[in-house]
């Protein structure tokens, strides 16, 4: 009995050593992407990335904006690339001990690390991008974006290019915050058709943001309903949307970055978040004094926007780049939401 | 309107890789080894999938390549629970998260990216009347696996190591040899679970994909007490309420509720087969085990779930 018992610890012991490994590589995989621009006597901004840049049009936004903001104010602009959470603290360990003006951060992951800095170093400015810390420091700025508008929007082009006169939503949870990427969806498809039959599905389950499998079978029971256009906000479960749609040749529309590539032919458009503009303005207001504010960017401010309504359409491999009349029917939308003529309901917001 | 082609056939898709890692899990048990390893077997079943018909452009070299990288991942609970006499829900836990991290790890060294992998020519596995061929393969598998339990004497010698190893053992049997083959075979059959997953019901890997049906099978196996059919209906209850559960979101219930669909019939199932086993005398303490029978004798190491004894 007793051996059996050290030889389980012992092959515990080896089990949790192996996975220990299995991260501690991950960690040691790559610490700091640092690309520092050499700036004159300005301003020094960093940014930390929650996930390596690679191709993730997301961040990659980010880059630029933070390189603008640096050749703007004549300074210099670094980046930390992150590869896991530990690496995320560090790298915010990092920044703050190079004491630049303003650290950027992007995305909910670094909510808890900020406020604990924020604390520590009360002379250091952050910049939190689509995300915020629950309670509000006087250090902390934050910009948030409002996704509703462009999913409106996004519904609107479904709305328009609908020939069964119904549109569907797949999206991750039933909670405020996410029904703002469905139920703006069906409220822009009724405003350009007013019959237009809407419905939303939750892939919830176990792990909602991962299940591509359960998200395709959502997309399957709106298909064979007849709904043809298929808002898909299902984070990695869009792939499986994407699938859905193409196998019966209806369509979807993506988020956050241009999705099209991967379904051509599929995907009609998506709703981006412009994080350069954020980031870009976000930098200004702070170095303008005005700090530990919350400052949310939409159609407006730029913020928000879809694919078709950017420059670089033609090559995005959307398919609504070959629907120009409906772009002009969504731009003169577009332009009542900006002027303030049109409010989008925030789902969030009740 | 419920019931209705579509519906089959959602079913049917979400039972095949959750039936196919049950069958490995059933003949692990009834070789006396406790497999939780489930999910993280089929992870790696779906990230080989991927990547091998990525770079040979044949989904049934990736197929292949699924089945052998499993069945090799699946070593690590055959030495470590077999050779080694390790507690067998400690390596299935620590494989599940191993294998978690590894094809995360190498989805971000191979394909440079993070998330999910996917990309149009990417090469699926075809589809014959509606299914996969690995469907059919899952449907086959329940009557093989019937056969060989039943009648087989492979399989009644593999019955005997699990029910008891010193008294297979006097009668000549190898008891390792025998859970050797049944933890290598729980690998091969999760293996084309994870395939099934990855190149059929969608045709991609993202991190963590098998989103809780290795952990389904786990149940399965428990609720079909390791028989190939118990199995299989116990899999099939599975797919019904999910697909079930879709369809009731469509008829205004809420995704919380409609969450709860298999959870339901879980318990509901339990006490259905709890009740009925009541009152039977209780097998003899080195039996298979069966969840819910309480034991007449024996440890009582609570922290082990299944009543895995040495």
């Amino acid at each position: 009995m007793h051996r059996r018992h050290r030889r389980t610890l012992q092959l515990t012991a080896l089990a949790a050593g192996t996975v220990l490994l299995a991260t501690a590589c991950n960690a040691a995989a790559k610490k700091d992407g640092t690309s520092a621009s050499a700036g004159g006597s300005g301003k020094s901004f960093t940014l930390v990335t929650p996930d390596s840049v690679g191709e993730n049009e997301f961040l990659k936004l980010a880059v630029t904006g933070i390189k603008d903001a640096a050749k703007q104010h004549d300074g210099a602009s670094k980046v930390y690339e992150s590869t896991d959470t530990a690496s995320q603290q560090q790298n915010v360990q990092a920044a703050v001990d190079a004491k630049p003006d303003v650290i950027v951060l992007v995305g909910f992951e670094f909510a808890d690390i900020v406020a604990q800095q924020a604390e520590k170093n009360p002379k250091q400015q952050f910049l939190m991008v689509d995300a915020c810390t629950t309670k509000t420091y006087k250090n902390v700025s934050c910009a948030v974006f409002r996704e509703h508008e462009g999913v409106y929007l996004a519904g609107a082009e479904a709305g328009l290019l609908s020939k069964s006169g119904k549109v569907g939503a797949v999206d991750v949870l039933d909670t405020p915050q996410f029904r703002r990427y469905s139920d703006p969806f069906a409220a822009g498809a009724k405003k350009v058709a007013a019959k237009t039959g809407t419905s939303t599905r939750f892939v919830g389950g176990q792990s909602p943001f991962d299940d591509s499998a359960r998200a395709k079978e959502q997309a399957n029971t709106l298909l064979s309903k007849g709904y043809d256009q298929i808002m898909a906000a299902a984070a990695a479960g869009n792939y499986g949307v994407f699938e859905a749609a193409k196998a019966k040749g209806a369509f979807a529309y993506g988020v956050d970055v241009n999705q099209c590539p991967s379904a051509p032919g599929t995907v009609v458009d998506n709703v981006i978040k412009r994080t350069d503009v954020a980031v870009d303005k976000g930098i200004e207001a702070v170095l303008g004094g005005k700090t530990g504010t919350t400052v949310s960017y939409g159609l407006k401010e730029g913020g928000i926007s879809l694919t078709g309504l950017e420059a670089g359409v033609d090559s995005s491999k959307c398919v609504i780049a070959q629907h120009k009349d409906v772009l002009t029917k969504v731009k003169a939308l577009r332009d009542q939401i900006v002027s303030g003529e049109l409010t989008v309901d925030d789902p969030a917001a009740k | 309107m419920f019931l209705d082609s579509d519906l089959l056939m959602s079913v049917l898709r979400a039972l095949t890789p959750i039936l196919l890692a049950a069958l490995g899990g059933a003949l692990c048990e009834r070789a006396g080894v406790f497999n939780i390893g489930l999910e993280g077997l089929m992870l790696v079943g779906c990230f080989t999938a991927v990547s091998t018909s990525w770079f040979t452009g044949s989904p049934w070299l990736g197929v292949l390549a699924a089945a052998l990288a499993s069945a090799a991942y699946s070593l690590i609970l055959a030495v470590g629970a077999v050779t080694l006499r390790g507690d067998a829900v400690v390596l299935g836990v620590a494989m599940n998260l191993l294998a978690a991290g590894l094809t995360s790890f190498l989805l971000r060294t191979v394909f440079g990216v993070q998330g999910t992998f996917d990309d149009p020519s990417l090469a699926g596995l075809p589809v014959v009347g509606g299914f996969t061929p690995l469907t059919y393969l899952s449907w086959a598998a329940v009557v093989v696996a019937a056969v060989l339990l039943s009648r087989h004497v492979w399989g009644l010698r593999l019955r005997g190591v699990g029910e008891s190893p010193d008294a297979a053992a006097t009668l000549g049997v190898n008891p390792a040899r025998h859970k050797y083959a049944a933890v290598l075979l729980s690998g091969v059959l999760c293996g084309l679970a994870g395939a099934q997953l990855a190149l059929g019901n969608v045709t991609l890997f993202s991190e963590n994909m098998t989103a809780g049906r290795g952990w389904i099978a786990v149940v399965a196996v428990m609720l079909g007490r390791a028989v190939p059919l118990g199995v299989l209906l116990a899999a099939l209850l599975f797919g019904v309420a999910e697909a079930v559960g879709f369809r009731l979101q469509g008829l205004g219930l809420p995704q919380q509720a409609t969450d709860a669909a298999p959870y339901v019939v879980t318990l509901g199932a339990l006490f259905i087969t709890t009740a009925r086993r009541r009152g039977r005398t209780p097998r003899a303490s080195r039996g298979p085990r069966t969840p819910g029978t309480p034991r007449s004798t024996g440890s009582t190491r609570s922290t082990d779930p299944s009543g895995v004894a040495s």
